[in-house]
């Protein structure tokens, strides 16, 4: 009886004492701050001043912005940037969520092909775009033996088909990852809620759509804003798939921040992009944060007990 | 239960941490470039060529009380990462260059060492190497630079067999050239291989042209502000006989997919399904690694077709005029530095750049042609570049280092159509000189 | 229960296997040929040889430093992840207080920082440390990378940890310390594996920062290694690739020993 008494008073005791100060949180903060803000800071300093690695840099406003606002490469490269992102998404949550369902399953055969599918993502971006280029070579890879598929090969040529790889070999490296989030999630679903549905006499394809899909809402949106923060910062696979090519037809705006600061030594620029680029991704993951109530931790298990 | 398990794993966790951070204490002391440890840091780009490097580096620091230590950086982020470093403590007292615009901004900051005491306390440091090749590192009237790996000039490489086959004679004449084509894209193979997805292959074609057309004057002029070059009538012409040549389908449909660097276009030629290619002169030893039957039996080679009309000597060569060794003003030692780069006309220094296929540019080199391991290629070159009028440097290093990304982009859009004659001549005109 | 075989499914996971299948096939194929034989044929072709040399190559150029190095700087990495995380995804689901929110945001936004855009400012920031050219120098801003999501991948874990368990050891009187120690640590052991693995690929794949925080050759790391390979007058796809198996192995190892928690850890992030 006592017992009941104490724990019915939602003992304030136990609200207070229980819970971490912010103390914990500090060491992890102060490293990333030192290592990741305050280059950020610093970033943005640069982006308004000229400097080219050499003599000392100099003040120069917002001479590198407006000069990047009238330029039409920068505004391609945000298009392109958006167009390699909503494709990077579109392509990969379907197929990773339809994968990490599959692979939820315990059949064995799946644990198996599950490590392979995995390999991937383990290669860094260097040997998977050294790999994927030399597979795709026009006259003695793939496409030379399937030209009815590949046509003349010039698949690196031509802006449609370069920006086509390149959303391609993304997906090929990144949907183990987001396999993986989706494979914890559905393995997580309780059984009880696929049982009351065969009883109601639902069949494969509804089950998929009115349960499945539901419970992985918070996957779906973790896995997104990975995807869409990974896609407007990727990288090093242009880099090493396209340097930005055909011309300017696969320069997104990061690589081109690469562009202008590293091989044009145009630091004051490519800053400004940087930090562009920073502030655009930052936004997106706010609104998408805001909007899923992300950061109110939801839990999807309502109703099930 | 569980907490036991977890205590253990932290201390694992916490050693290994103590243990790295005491191994990278270790590093920082041989490791570092930063300061003077009292010794002399060399520079180079990262590749097959490095073991004569360091070869040079041991046989120096045998003899010599202030030792040498050679840093590599992969080639292709060189340019980057020595202008990160350059100005700051960990910048090298020596390091590698193209000379002529890769070192021009250095000059122009105050970073480098002229040579010309080093060279009047020693003048075989400027005349034991062709003067041609040595006046590449000449800035403002002053030597900078030092003569270090093997000249590469660009040449019109071939298949003997697939030009047989089409009966074509390797052509001397531009005329001939675009005769050639028409013979061999009746043959059903591609005319002319292109690494286009390097870009720079492109950019071969380009500097040729001009030269055959317009001598090397007009670059020149463009090269010391002048924009008005790439505007004349020779610039134009050049232009319109480069697009005259992509037009009849010379490299195909798909050569920006085509790289040079992993081996496509190398392939290309030796498995007989492309005539020719243009490229420097380390092809010749790439397809010795790669394709040796092939390239013992039927890899031709001759200089780039000549002109008619064209105001350039049909004898001039473009290429990498050499690679050189500057020195930075705030070197420590420059004596040790002075007796170091005293190596590079040595006999053992030929000998070794031979032996993997370099060509260096002294002037004892001719005594060892002979017996190196491919006498007539190297003759063949040699004698090219030693009689050479003018030996033009590659446009993107000829330029300075920021200009080479948006010239590249010029090149590649101007041959695949997006860019026409003068969209090219204001990109062109657009590029920094300095 | 029927189990009707799944054949969509099935076909959609063999046209997969495909994808993924040949370019893995190619790349040991091409490893274990002579670089004639890839040159001449191509790498989509038959083996027509067997050879261990791409392998030995590698070795000859100094891969067993860089492997050292890159070892080093792995560990660290974990280590400094496993020690800085789990207190701050602990703070993250358990703390109310509005300081641990912003700091909870800070690292959301953490997510969007792409490397290379702070690497200049971070050249500066290590080579004034007199951290130039020095593992360390490596070792602290790829730590740092890897926080924001760790924290994600932790917090997320953590966060089913059920609230009657804390109340249940509340009642006992634990202090917040017990309670991380003796509860939390424990039943976040899939996340924390999962984080393991995280850090790991990407100090083991890590590029940008070596690349421009080192220079001489006693620090070098693997990927740096991989990038010596391609040079502009010297293709050797098979080396390349054969240097590039061996740096998959160890993480492949890694990989297939957490596999398990792995799974479970990313279940957390997916939310119940």
């Amino acid at each position: 009886m006592t017992t009941q008494i104490t724990s019915a008073r939602p003992a304030s005791s136990a609200t207070t004492v229980g819970r971490p100060g912010f103390a914990w949180a500090l060491p992890a903060a102060l490293f990333f701050a030192l290592f990741a803000i305050v280059p950020l800071i610093m970033v943005a300093v640069l982006s308004f001043m000229s400097w080219d690695g050499i003599s000392p840099p100099r003040f120069t406003g917002t001479d590198n912005w407006s000069r990047l606002l009238d330029d039409p490469v920068m505004l391609k490269s945000i298009w392109l940037t958006l167009l390699l992102t909503a494709l990077g998404v579109l392509l990969q949550t379907p197929l990773s969520i339809v994968l990490g369902v599959w692979a939820a399953g315990h059949q064995r055969n799946r644990a198996v092909l599950s490590v392979i599918y995995f390999i991937p993502l383990l290669l860094s971006a260097t040997a998977v775009s050294v790999l994927w280029r030399a597979l795709l070579d026009p006259n003695f890879g793939i496409p030379a033996d399937a030209a009815w598929l590949f046509g003349d090969g010039n698949l690196f040529g031509e802006q449609a088909t370069a920006i086509g790889v390149l959303a391609f070999v993304s997906t090929w490296q990144f949907t183990p990852f987001h396999t993986l989030i989706y494979q914890g999630a559905a393995r997580a679903i309780p059984q009880v809620l696929y049982q009351a549905a065969e009883i109601d006499g639902a069949g494969r394809y509804r089950q998929f759509f009115h349960i499945t899909l539901p419970q992985l809402r918070n996957a779906m949106i973790t896995s997104m804003i990975l995807m869409i923060v990974g896609g407007l910062t990727t990288f090093e696979t242009v880099l090493i798939l396209t340097q930005g090519g055909p011309g300017t037809d696969t320069t997104i705006s990061a690589y081109y921040m690469y562009d202008k600061a590293f091989k044009g030594f145009d630091y004051g620029t490519g800053s400004a992009i940087a930090l562009a680029l920073v502030v655009a991704s930052t936004i997106i993951s706010l609104i998408v944060v805001r909007v899923s109530g992300y950061d109110k931790m939801r839990g999807s298990a309502e109703g099930v007990s | 239960m569980k907490t036991r398990a977890r205590l253990p794993r932290l201390v694992a966790t916490g050693a290994t941490l103590a243990l790295a951070l005491s191994l990278s204490a270790c590093g920082d002391g041989d490791g570092g470039a930063s300061g003077d440890d009292g010794k002399i840091h060399v520079l180079v780009y990262g590749d097959a060529t490095n073991k004569v490097e360091k070869q040079l580096v041991d046989t120096f620091n045998k003899t010599s009380d202030v030792k040498v230590v050679l840093d590599t950086i992969p080639g292709a982020d060189y340019q980057q990462k020595l202008q990160t470093i350059i100005n700051t403590p960990q910048a090298p007292d020596v390091f590698f260059n193209w000379g002529g615009g890769s070192i021009k901004p250095f000059v122009k900051a105050g970073l480098l060492l002229p040579l010309d005491d080093f060279i009047k306390k020693n003048p075989d440091l400027e005349n034991k190497f062709l003067p041609s090749v040595f006046n590449n590192a000449v800035v403002d009237g002053k030597p900078y630079g030092v003569p270090m790996r093997g000249t590469q000039p660009v040449l019109l490489f071939h298949n003997k067999k697939v030009l047989d086959e089409a009966g074509v004679e390797p052509p001397k004449t531009w005329d001939e050239l675009l005769d050639a084509v028409g013979k061999l894209k009746d043959e059903g193979v591609t005319p002319i291989a292109l690494g286009g997805g390097d870009v720079w292959p492109t950019q071969m074609w380009f500097q040729y042209l001009y030269d055959r057309i317009a001598g090397p004057e007009l670059f020149q002029k463009a090269l010391g502000g002048d924009k008005s070059a790439w505007e004349s009538p020779d610039s134009k012409k050049a232009l319109d006989m480069i697009r005259e040549l992509v037009d009849t389908g010379a490299f195909g449909k798909n050569y920006d997919s085509v790289k040079y660097t992993n081996g496509g276009s190398v392939q290309l030629v030796a498995a007989g399904k492309a005539g020719f290619e243009l490229m420097g002169s380390w092809y010749y030893s790439q397809q010795l690694t790669d394709h040796p039957e092939f390239a013992e039996k039927d890899l031709g080679y001759t200089a780039f077709p000549a002109v008619e009309g064209g105001k350039g000597d049909q004898a001039n060569v473009a290429g990498n005029t050499n690679n050189y060794y500057s020195v930075m003003k705030k070197t420590k030692h420059p004596e040790a530095v002075a007796e170091f780069l005293k190596l590079m006309y040595s006999d053992q220094f030929v000998k070794a750049q031979m032996d993997i296929g370099n060509l260096p540019t002294t002037t004892n080199t001719d005594k060892f042609i002979e017996t190196s391991g491919t006498p007539e290629y190297s003759r063949f070159q040699y004698d090219l570049v030693a009689d050479a009028p003018s030996f033009q440097l590659s446009w993107d290093q000829a330029y300075p280092q920021k200009a080479s990304s948006d010239m590249h982009k010029a090149v590649q859009q101007f041959f695949n159509g997006q860019l026409d004659t003068d969209g090219f001549i204001k990109a062109m005109q657009a590029l920094p000189t300095e | 229960m029927r189990r009707r075989p799944n054949y969509l499914a099935g076909a959609g996971s063999l046209l997969w296997l495909f994808l993924v299948g040949l370019p893995l096939y190619v790349m040991l194929a091409a490893t274990l040929r002579t670089r004639q034989d890839y040159a001449e044929n191509g790498p989509v072709s038959l083996p027509d040889s067997f050879t261990l040399d791409n392998y030995t190559r590698a070795f000859d150029s100094g891969f067993g430093q860089y492997f050292f190095n890159t070892l080093v700087v792995t560990a660290c990495v974990i280590g400094i992840v496993l020690l800085l995380v789990p207190p701050l995804a602990y703070a993250i689901v358990r703390s109310r207080g509005r300081t641990t929110s912003a700091i909870f945001r800070l690292f959301l936004l953490g997510l969007a920082i792409p490397a290379q855009a702070v690497i200049v400012p971070m050249f500066y920031l290590i080579s004034e440390a007199g951290l130039y050219d020095n593992l360390l120098g490596v070792i602290l801003p790829t730590a740092a990378f890897c926080l924001p999501m760790s924290a994600l991948i932790l917090s997320g874990a953590m966060r089913d940890i059920s609230p009657e368990l804390y109340e249940a050891m509340a009642m006992d009187g634990a202090t917040p310390r017990r309670m991380f120690f003796q509860l939390v640590v424990p039943l976040s052991r899939g996340g924390l594996s999962t984080i393991v693995v995280f850090s790991a690929l990407q100090a083991w794949n890590g590029f940008l920062f070596p690349l421009v925080l080192t220079q001489s050759d006693s620090t070098k790391v693997v990927t740096l290694g991989l990038y010596n390979f391609q040079t502009a007058h010297g293709i050797d796809i098979p080396g390349l690739l054969g240097a590039v198996v061996l740096s998959m192995v160890p993480i492949l190892l890694v990989y297939l020993f957490a596999r398990r928690a792995l799974v479970q850890g990313l279940m957390g992030v997916g939310g119940k």
